[in-house]
């Protein structure tokens, strides 16, 4: 009884302390959470999304250049010793952070923020690398996601919405004209102090802290990287597409930081259900016709946020008639048309959402990481607390000013016969 | 084991300052005496280029390096049937004969090393 008792407390202690806090080790910030997974994750975070890049495409060829030879240990020798302590490494790109990923066993902490932050302190960048291994890399990644319309929308999307900065797409051109020098310079521009932030799941703060103090003391002190801020602007593309699903996407966005409105209300417009077989309650559902997807897509950033609906379907009649009902769905929206008891269901899901987010390690970083390196709270309880304060006025208020900005809109597949925007009602 | 990639005494030679001193006028006329200077060539060459490890070095070259290497071996074999040396102004001279393909070899060779090293790899627990 007495043990069962002693462990109870330990669980409260555990929850009251359940979050990561950050602390600043030798000027770069390091934030872990630990709850006794069997298995810990370093993450670390940098400033080098492709709205920081200096030439299209250096984002994306940095991110593949990850866990190439450095001063240390060799390409070769970084996934051999890797593999013997049974690690898996991975990086990944969004428009605002670069993020280089080791997964490993409790224990090899150690070599394995070695290994990361060997990275960024000391990667030779050779020419025959970037050929070898970099390039085909970057070329097959930029194919498959073109190949992709709904990736493809997105992309355009963003491009369209935003221009420069957020704009920039995450892929290289498949005929780029990036060489080895354009990625050096950008690396040495943004592998500096204030641009890094290290994550750790299931591994203690103190430990963290000292292994990236010993291992990222010597880098760089630097300012963060700076973009212009974003702004919207919005506008109208058709793209020939071949095979795949006719795609229209639809977009809204709004310049300025994130706001919970919108995240409320894509998780009040989207159709998908939470119960299998079942049609969802969204105002959109009914009117999907067969065969039609209808996705809602939010899309928030540092400065700026993009709120669209992707419809992908098989037949052009079918994508034109949930369009139509997509964009009254989002035009009954603005006029008040959500009801309270709709937006207690569209806050419940929309705070499930965010906070199943953080039992995955990227949701976790992609909650945590732009928190962390703004130096804002990085806690779910602020993220969630905030949902709290909506009301349906507001939330309509916020959609009539999405309305009232210029739409994007996407289509990609049999341009001769998609709708054009203003034949949705747009 | 012999010819261009094998053993050299020369890093010695080169480390040593008397021996250096005594032996540079015997190499550098020796690299001038064997000729392939006059039919334009650098001593990289004349390296063996058939092995996988050579090929790989030679993938690593600039275009520029490239392009350069094929003119010159295209160059010689012009001179070669015409079995005649080229013209004296188009001779290579000494300052310009320098090592632009070993470098490249030596890495591929380091990393075939670690490569077998890594396959032959016994690992103890700690």
């Amino acid at each position: 009884m007495l043990a069962s008792r002693a462990s109870t407390a330990r669980n409260l202690k555990r929850v009251a302390r359940s979050f990561a806090t950050v602390v600043d080790s030798a000027g770069v910030k390091v934030a872990a959470l630990d709850y006794n997974q069997p298995t810990s994750a370093v993450t670390v975070l940098v400033k080098a999304g492709s709205r920081f890049e200096p030439k299209p495409g250096v984002a994306h060829a940095l991110k593949n250049f990850a866990f190439k030879s450095t001063t240390k240990r060799s390409a070769l020798g970084t996934v051999r010793e890797s593999e013997l302590y049974g690690g898996v490494l991975s990086a990944s790109l969004s428009r605002e952070h670069l993020a280089l990923t080791a997964e490993f066993l409790r224990g090899d902490e150690a070599f394995f923020v070695d290994l990361l932050s060997s990275f960024l302190t000391s990667a030779k960048f050779t020419r025959h690398e970037f050929e070898e291994y970099v390039l085909p890399i970057v070329e097959s990644d930029s194919i498959t996601a073109i190949a992709d319309p709904a990736t493809r929308a997105i992309e355009l999307a963003h491009a369209l919405a935003f221009r420069s900065g957020l704009g920039s797409s995450l892929f290289a051109s498949p005929h780029n004209s990036l060489t080895v020098n354009d990625v050096k310079s950008f690396a040495s521009s943004v592998f500096t102090k204030g641009n890094i932030a290290v994550l750790g799941t299931g591994i203690s703060q103190e430990s963290l802290s000292k292994l990236v103090e010993k291992s990222l003391g010597h880098a760089q002190p630097s300012a963060s990287a700076a973009s212009p801020a974003s702004k919207y602007h919005g506008g109208e593309t058709r793209v020939e597409g071949f095979g795949g699903p006719q795609t229209v996407f639809i977009g809204f966005g709004s310049s300025g930081a994130p706001s919970n409105e919108l995240a409320a209300l894509a998780a009040h417009l989207s159709p998908q259900p939470s119960v299998k077989w079942s049609q969802g309650l969204s105002p959109l559902s009914k009117s999907i016709p067969e065969g039609t997807s209808v996705q809602t897509v939010y899309l928030p950033y540092s400065d700026a946020s993009l709120l669209g609906l992707l419809v992908q379907g098989q037949t052009v009649a079918g994508v034109k008639e949930a369009g139509k009902a997509a964009v009254q769905a989002l035009k009954s929206a603005a006029a008040g048309g959500v009801q309270d008891s709709d937006l207690k269901k569209a806050i419940a899901k929309a705070k499930f959402t965010t906070a199943s987010a953080v039992d995955s390690r990227e949701g976790l970083v992609s909650l945590l990481g732009s928190k962390l390196l703004t130096g804002s709270d990085a806690s779910l309880a602020s993220a969630l607390s905030s949902f709290d304060a909506l009301t349906s006025a507001t939330v309509s208020k916020s959609a009539t000013a999405l309305l009232n900005s210029k739409p994007t809109y996407i289509t990609i597949g049999d341009i001769q016969e998609l709708p054009h925007a203003d034949e949705l009602g747009l | 084991m012999f010819g261009p990639l094998g053993l050299s005494l020369a890093p010695y030679v080169k480390s040593s300052r008397t021996l250096s001193k005594w032996i540079q006028p015997i190499a550098s006329w020796y690299a001038d005496a064997s000729g392939y200077r006059k039919y334009g060539f650098k001593y990289d060459d004349l390296l063996v280029e058939e092995r996988p490890d050579v090929q790989r070095a030679l993938s690593r070259l600039t275009p520029r390096e490239n392009y350069d290497r094929a003119f010159r071996l295209k160059r010689a074999s012009h001179a070669s049937v015409l079995h005649a040396p080229l013209s004296k102004d188009q001779w290579t001279k000494p300052e310009e004969d320098v090592r632009y393909l070993r470098p490249h070899v030596e890495e591929v060779e380091k990393e075939d090393q670690e490569r077998a090293h890594w396959d032959s790899l016994s690992v103890t627990r700690k």
